[in-house]
């Protein structure tokens, strides 16, 4: 049940008109409305559905972003790893022992990837160059 | 190396913040030395320039959906060379499923806008690759995929590894791992597909 005519109808059905076209622009397909698990640091909305669906195909992100804007690195760590299946535990709902306490303390949001913007990372080396450039000279002919 | 570097410190030197410091006294350069500042012959880009008239408006608007077009039917020619072929097969698997996404691999370069160098590019190879990138038809992007096609990766020693495939064809993406994963991939497609909105065709014809 990958795509179909009978369930795309009842996803937008399912969904609303607004969402589902929102989720075609964004996800090129429609979804079977879906519980939301939970919101991350950027506002992006997770979602997770029992219906039958292609293996692997049950959990997805709905982007606090704009159509040319979305990137998968605002996913917050945790959320992309339960978005991957790698677990099934969602952050929002880990028990406290297993939360990560940390020694500093943590941004407010989590930084997205700014590659291709004017914030990209550029590296800079500040270590001594172990060669030194060889300039070709031509000693005169005797 | 040495002339560069008593170049720098003979600029320093010629600042009057400098002339404060006795001389002789060790000194550590900030890091606001080596920040780049705004120089009087800046000028801004094309994409720090803002619409103002209403043909740049229009022209906006026309690059925005020659852009689309182009980023939507993304045909990339399969280069694969190595291990980082079978990620890059396993896009095109139900999984990953490239097809949603436009991407359709093409066997001739003739038919392909993108090239994805997956793989060790060795010399015997390299005159192939470049030859291949040269019967693609404009405009043409290039992802370079895995770390032996961004800069040798554990072949960089050897005696017949090209140091990666930059030294050969201009590269717009390059996709880091070994083999990088087929989500990797994807998002180096990603990456792409945003330069690619951000060409001004039309306005950089007519702004200049």
């Amino acid at each position: 049940m990958s795509t179909s005519l009978a369930r795309t109808i009842k996803n937008v059905y399912k969904s609303g008109i607004k969402r589902a076209a929102w989720q075609i622009a964004f996800l090129n397909d429609t979804k079977p409305g879906g519980t939301l698990v939970g919101t991350d640091d950027h506002g992006n909305k997770y979602y997770e559905t029992d219906a039958p669906e292609i293996h692997l195909r049950t959990r997805w992100v709905e982007y606090n972003a704009t159509f040319l804007s979305i990137d998968i690195s605002a996913a917050e760590p945790g959320w992309h790893y339960w978005l991957g299946y790698g677990t099934n535990v969602s952050p929002n709902n880990l028990p406290e022992d297993q939360k990560a306490v940390r020694a500093y303390p943590m941004p407010e949001k989590h930084k997205i990837n700014l590659t291709g913007t004017r914030g990209a990372y550029v590296p800079y080396n500040t270590a001594k160059p172990k060669h030194e450039a060889w300039t070709p000279i031509v000693s005169e002919r005797s | 190396m040495f002339s560069s570097i008593n170049r720098r410190a003979v600029g320093l030197a010629r600042r009057p913040n400098m002339a404060l410091i006795a001389a002789g006294a060790s000194r550590t350069i900030s890091s606001k030395d080596l920040t780049p500042k705004t120089m009087p012959t800046d000028f801004p880009l094309m994409s720090q320039k803002a619409a103002s008239a209403p043909v740049d408006y229009a022209l906006t608007s026309l690059d925005t959906i020659a852009n689309w077009a182009r980023k939507s039917s993304f045909w990339p020619v399969t280069f694969g060379l190595a291990c980082c072929a079978v990620e890059m097969m396993h896009v095109s698997t139900p999984r990953y499923d490239q097809d949603r996404l436009g991407i359709i691999f093409r066997a001739s370069p003739r038919q392909s806008d993108i090239m994805i160098v997956a793989g060790t590019v060795t010399n015997k190879m390299a005159p192939a690759l470049r030859q291949v990138y040269d019967q693609m038809p404009e405009p043409r992007w290039v992802i370079s995929m895995g770390s032996c096609a961004n800069g040798g990766g554990y072949y960089h020693y050897s005696y017949s590894v090209v140091r990666g495939c930059d030294r050969i064809i201009p590269v717009d993406v390059y996709v880091p791992g070994c083999p990088p994963t087929a989500e990797a991939l994807m998002y180096g497609v990603f990456q792409l597909q945003k330069k690619m909105m951000k060409t001004s065709i039309t306005r950089l014809w007519y702004r200049s």
